[in-house]
């Protein structure tokens, strides 16, 4: 795509480049990608994790939905949803109705909970003409199981697109496919021990807004932007200051305000891992591309090689394990479990995670936001506090 | 010789404390800087380099600058504490018989309990209404056309206090305008509004259930009349509990975030051992 030339970019404009996408409601950079690619389908989808690598190899654009934060009022989305009901849904229904979502082609709904699952419905209702499918994920992850199931599901998903777009997706195309998102994941990954090495070098939220631009852009635009910033962000210079290093979990669906990012690390804190965009990295492995049958391939990188969030029903609770073992690896000093009001999967799971943090003897402490909040003043007194106690008394 | 530097910088204010760390630490000095319409950033760095400047030191001869309060504003610093951390650290240098601190500050006031080496216990805070803070007096004063300076004599003289909100700020505001037309004396309406501030630091101290004695920090520690309006009130509870006013009150924040940048110092090098 005839983009800015993302390869010559300095470490300032690339997150300049990243925010003017994340703060863009109106999806420019989706309607520039449209008008390069005249008979190309752009797919919206929700959190957390779908397979993008079919609706690339279909020709079409995937872009994550993650909701508009504080920056439209919602007034016709809050009438499709129950007061206890997170805030996510709201803006995601609003920016439908105010029109923001015109250039979409159609969206995917994955089975993370009931409120996204319903959303398929009201989407149903009030786009009649655009293509919209609930993306049911195994549970199951014996092969014959959840692996034959899956398979249908992505079967089904792939003849939906090929219908939608006119053109078939063979071997090949996504072999290719595969390919530009196991080498996307190796550079995030890149980025990600960089950040975590040198985590003063990065602030949080300018590590935030990449992932979440990424989350919008094609994968070839997105690979040429972590390129430049991966070379450009060993030339920043900032001091290293005497914070803790704390992981964040929770936040993986509705994505908090920047300001809470920022505020946690103001209060002492570096985030040297956190799940704000989390299905950039679902898969721990490579998912083989020289396969005859790179559906399998898909089904089989799910099955063996996802990461278990809270959105996974996990009967061996090793959630709780992998938590702790993540902290151990990033030498991080606690963990903060921040979730958003009313989210399902994040709160049932925290206390079985606070648990585990307690057997593994790692220190952490809990809030709730939502993604439209703009008083940090409690969150910044805890975090605050939780990095001071760690600092002298630990 | 080490020095730790602490900078904290709060709404109003910036104080600098500069201490020579050891085993009895020494305050070398110690700055307190109003903002005004100043850009923060650079009025500390005005006063830093002025603290430096004036002791014949430089960045490199500090063991660590801590921020504390504000601390986003502080350019060339190693690390940043709480406010509840540094003011209890600040109040027991001075008094290390201290076990509750009350930083009554420009938007907030916080009371925080200690334990011994001032580990902070426990603390709790005004909400985001600033009927408790120092900034809700600072424009008291210009409603009542008086100083600051003038405010705790004054309301010492007052014999017939007048009822103010002890709820809302706006409320309040609202009320001293009316008493002010209503040809009330200042004395008794900055009297009124000492009660009602002492009521919300009363209400901190009940949630707590505090231990004496009790120091205050902050700015509006060095007011007289709000002093004697606490003194008052827990005496009308019976509640016994001694409070003062702390030393370096003001700077109480700046200090002991000195302090700890000391300890946090030596702690690092330990573990890096």
């Amino acid at each position: 795509m005839d983009y800015p030339a993302f390869k010559q970019f300095d470490y300032s404009q690339s997150i300049a480049f990243a925010r003017g996408l994340v703060d863009d409601l109106n999806f420019s950079y989706v309607s520039r990608w449209k008008k390069a690619n005249p008979s190309a389908r752009v797919i919206g989808f929700l959190p957390i994790y779908i397979p993008r690598e079919i609706i690339h190899a279909a020709g079409m654009l995937p872009v994550g939905l993650f909701g508009a934060g504080d920056r439209i009022p919602v007034v016709r989305g809050d009438a499709f949803f129950q007061s206890y009901i997170c805030h996510l849904p709201r803006t995601v229904v609003e920016l439908l109705l105010n029109g923001n979502l015109d250039e979409f082609d159609g969206f995917i709904f994955p089975s993370i909970c009931d409120v996204i699952r319903n959303m398929s419905g009201i989407f149903m209702l009030q786009s009649k003409n655009r293509y919209i499918r609930y993306l049911d994920f195994p549970q199951n992850f014996d092969e014959q199981i959840g692996g034959v199931f899956y398979r249908s599901e992505l079967e089904r998903l792939m003849e939906d697109l090929q219908k939608l777009n006119n053109s078939g997706i063979d071997t090949q195309r996504l072999n290719i496919s595969i390919d530009l998102y196991n080498k996307n994941r190796k550079l995030l990954k890149h980025l990600q021990d960089f950040r975590a090495a040198h985590p003063h070098k990065m602030s949080a939220v300018d590590y935030y807004l990449i992932r979440r631009a990424g989350n919008i852009m094609s994968v070839e635009d997105f690979n040429d932007l972590l390129e430049s910033l991966l070379e450009s962000v060993k030339n920043v210079e900032a001091d290293e200051e005497d914070k803790i290093r704390v992981v964040v979990t929770g936040s993986f669906c509705e994505q908090p305000p920047l300001g809470l990012i920022k505020t946690i690390e103001n209060a002492g804190c570096y985030i040297v891992d956190d799940d704000f965009q989390l299905g950039l990295g679902w898969m721990k492995k490579d998912t083989p591309s020289d396969t005859s049958d790179p559906v399998n391939a898909l089904v089989q990188a799910y099955l063996q090689d996802s990461i278990r969030s809270s959105a996974v029903y996990d009967s061996e609770n090793e959630k709780g394990d992998q938590l702790a073992e993540k902290v151990k690896h990033l030498n991080a000093d606690g963990v903060i479990f921040c979730a958003p009001s009313f989210c399902d999967p994040a709160l049932l799971d925290r206390p079985h995670l606070e648990r585990a943090m307690d057997r593994h003897h790692i220190r952490h402490f809990s809030f709730q936001y939502h993604e439209n909040l703009g008083q940090f003043h409690v969150i910044k007194e805890q975090a605050g506090t939780f990095a001071d106690m760690i600092k002298l008394w630990e | 010789m080490d020095f730790t530097l602490g900078i904290d910088v709060g709404s109003s204010w910036i104080k600098l404390a500069l201490v020579e760390y050891g085993n009895d630490s020494n305050i070398k000095d110690i700055i307190v800087e109003r903002i005004r319409k100043r850009n923060p950033t650079q009025v500390i760095e005005k006063a830093v380099d002025h603290l430096l400047n004036k002791h014949g030191l430089s960045y490199d001869d500090l063991i660590y600058v801590a921020s504390t309060g504000e601390g986003e504003l502080v350019r060339h610093k190693r690390g940043h504490f709480y406010s509840m951390t540094t003011h209890a650290r600040g109040a027991y240098y001075h008094h290390p018989e201290v076990r509750t601190v009350v930083d009554l500050g420009a938007l907030f006031c916080r009371v925080t309990t200690l334990e011994k080496g001032a580990r902070v216990r426990s603390y709790a805070m005004t909400g985001q209404c600033a009927s408790g803070s120092g900034q809700f007096l600072e424009n008291i004063t210009r409603y009542l056309g008086v100083t600051i300076d003038e405010v705790g004599p004054l309301s010492l003289q007052s014999t017939n206090p007048a009822r103010t909100s002890g709820i809302c700020a706006v409320l309040a505001e609202t009320d001293v305008i009316n008493m002010v037309s209503q040809g009330i004396p200042t004395p008794d309406i900055i009297k009124g509004i000492h009660i009602s501030i002492a009521g919300r630091i009363l209400k901190l101290l009940n949630k707590l259930k505090v231990e004496s004695p009790i120091a205050l920090t902050g700015g509006m520690a060095q007011d007289i009349g709000l002093l004697a309006a606490l003194k008052e009130q827990l005496e009308e509870k019976n509640m016994e509990l001694e409070v003062f006013t702390a030393r370096d009150c003001m700077a109480a924040g700046a200090l002991g975030a000195a302090l700890w940048g000391g300890f946090r110092h030596y702690k690092l090098l330990k573990v890096k051992q």
